[in-house]
């Protein structure tokens, strides 16, 4: 039966014949090998060093020659050796063999095959601009060429010349920030000496798409019908200037709606819709059959302000839409009939699509709301 | 018990002899600089299309990894509007290429500086372009040179016109989207050429003889492809 002791005799036993072993081998000699190869780079310790003669360079271990190769080169400086030069590295040297020429370097560093011809090689910076619609915000990529780093600084300054963001990164890096409130945006980027440039970013809520539907940036109360029945009225340039509530006329009777500034705001609209094309007077409840509200902020909210008349009414959004997949036509408000009665809702996207129905089909109006970024 | 005493210790000898043979065997790591020049070629052909165009002389004589081109305009059919249009494009005449491998440093130097009609010897006509070349490696055996004609030249440039709507940057003749993109609406005409260096001023000039009806020439250091237009013309 092995004890546990007779195992650690055994092992110790083990250990000594490899030690007697290993003390019979030429201890402490130091040198590596030399490889016989091409296309190849190795490391060598020990006394190595070369010596380039008439046609040929040697290698040397100590005294005893030990490799021959075409011609020698230092490979920090891309020379070659002269006749009767030495070189010698301590504690390693680094040898690249190409095609039986060797190159010799102290630091490991490789040498270099090309010459230079382009001369001069400034530095330049590229800069690429990525923004995600949803939240306005952008980036300002900055990759160069650069050897040193340099420290990048971005202002954005907005219509009225306010600064609303300053950043700063190093190249390589970027820089991000969001765009509060629709509108024209100027950027300067500078990182002096190399960079000093203006850009301009236009931040905006695209309406397209407009069926019996016009925009204005004012008050209007004329009587636009047949071919207007949505008024879109576009508040964003008040809340921009600073008004904190704004009233809008919408029809010639004079009927209005008063509006306070909502807080951070990308834009802001009022529709205002007539559902009949010959019933309501020129003086009389032109405009007012349904009257919304669509503020954009991350997302887009539908308020309703107000709603009247003898016609039954619908009011559908496009919503449910994500990445790749189409938006619904969602029914919100029902007046006069049986169905939702959304006062609010919010489409949690960037764009959307509102429709105002009633039966009297040629009035019907529908305007398509695309954040651009 | 004495032969597992034997076993241990001839474990130990096999194993010292397997640790020094792998601690002292030459050992090197094998360099390849073919593999490395070519890396550095495809690199620059892959970002060839998005490098920086410049039109100024003075910055394409600083910079690196751009191209010297020259404004021009084109005329397409815009089979949107149904009617013809002209639209800015750029014309490639210069590259300053660098790319370095671990131990290969890859430079091209490529300047158009003349293009001008000649007669050849047999009588036909050829676009003669006067190329600058200069190179970090030794002359190029492998360089080989094609003319690009287009099948049809309205439906190229209408392919760059929507390009130029969707992107609302000028394209540039034959860099559009990629090299081989634009190669596909052309026919490829190997094409006579010739280097000739002048030791005074250690230029060497690529002289090429392109048909008169390319739109540009195709320098191709495989896997590297340039195309060179003439500035003056179209």
């Amino acid at each position: 039966m092995i004890a546990f002791r007779d195992i650690l005799i055994f092992a110790g036993l083990a250990a000594l014949a490899a030690a007697v072993i290993a003390s019979l081998f030429p201890a402490g000699e130091g040198a590596s090998p030399v490889p016989a190869c091409s296309d190849c780079a190795f490391k060598l310790t020990g006394g190595y060093w070369i010596r380039q003669y008439g046609n040929y360079a040697s290698l040397y271990l100590g005294t005893r020659e030990v490799a021959r190769y075409g011609w020698a080169y230092r490979a920090d400086e891309g020379r070659p050796l002269k006749i009767g030069e030495n070189a010698t590295c301590s504690p390693a040297m680094y040898l690249w063999v190409f095609g039986g020429v060797a190159y010799v370097s102290c630091d490991g560093s490789s040498p270099r095959f090309g010459r230079d011809v382009l001369g001069p090689k400034l530095p330049f910076v590229n800069i690429t601009t990525s923004s995600d619609w949803r939240s306005c915000t952008y980036t300002y990529r900055f990759d160069a060429n650069l050897t040193e780093r340099y420290v990048v600084t971005v202002d954005v300054y907005d219509e009225e010349g306010r600064l609303v963001f300053s950043g700063t990164t190093t190249i390589p890096g970027s820089v991000s920030f969001s765009i509060p409130m629709a509108g024209v945006y100027r950027v300067h980027i500078y990182a002096p000496p190399l960079l000093d440039e203006w850009h301009t970013l236009i931040a905006r809520i695209s309406i397209t798409d407009l069926v019996r539907a016009q925009v204005f940036t004012s008050n209007n109360t004329e009587d636009l019908r047949p071919s207007t029945s949505l008024k879109i009225f576009d508040l964003t340039n008040y809340w921009k200037k600073g008004y904190t509530s704004v009233t809008v006329q919408v029809n010639p009777a004079g009927a209005s709606y008063t509006l306070s500034a909502p807080t951070g705001a990308f834009a802001d609209f009022l529709l205002a819709w007539e559902d009949c094309h010959n019933c309501d007077p020129t003086n009389g409840a032109l405009y007012i059959d349904e009257v919304w509200r669509i503020t954009f902020t991350q997302y887009i909210v539908l308020t309703r302000i107000s709603s009247q008349g003898g016609y039954w009414h619908e009011v559908y959004v496009l919503d449910g839409q994500a990445y790749n997949l189409p938006g619904r036509k969602t029914l919100i408000w029902t007046w006069n009939k049986e169905g939702p009665k959304y006062n609010s809702f919010t489409v949690p996207w960037f764009v959307t699509t509102v429709w105002f129905e009633s039966p009297d089909s040629t009035m019907n109006a529908r305007a398509t709301f695309i954040k651009v970024c | 018990m004495w032969s597992l005493a034997y076993g241990l210790i001839a474990l130990a000898v096999v194993a010292f002899v397997v640790l020094y043979a792998a601690a002292h065997a030459p050992n090197f790591k094998t360099v390849n600089l073919a593999d490395q020049l070519y890396g550095a070629k495809k690199w620059l052909a892959e970002y060839l299309p998005s490098f920086p165009k410049v039109d100024v002389k003075s910055r394409f004589r600083v910079f690196v990894n751009v191209v010297r081109v020259v404004k021009a305009n084109a005329t397409a059919y815009d089979y949107v509007a149904k009617q013809w249009v002209t639209f800015p494009v750029y014309l490639p005449v210069g590259y300053r290429l660098e790319r370095a491998g671990e131990s290969v440093v890859y430079q091209v130097y490529l300047n158009v500086t003349r293009c001008r009609n000649a007669t050849l010897q047999g009588g036909t006509a050829a676009m003669l372009y006067e190329v600058e070349l200069k190179h970090s490696l030794d002359p190029l055996p492998w360089l080989e040179v094609y003319a690009a004609v287009p099948r049809n030249i309205t439906q190229y440039y209408s392919w760059l016109y929507n390009y130029y709507t969707v992107s609302r940057r000028s394209p540039a003749v034959g860099l559009a989207l990629s090299v081989d993109a634009n190669v596909g609406f052309m026919e490829l005409v190997k094409v006579e050429w010739a280097l000739v260096h002048n030791a005074t001023s250690g230029v060497t000039m690529l002289y090429v003889a392109a048909p008169p009806s390319a739109l540009y020439i195709l320098v191709v250091d495989y896997p590297l492809k340039v195309p060179l237009a003439c500035p003056q013309r179209r």
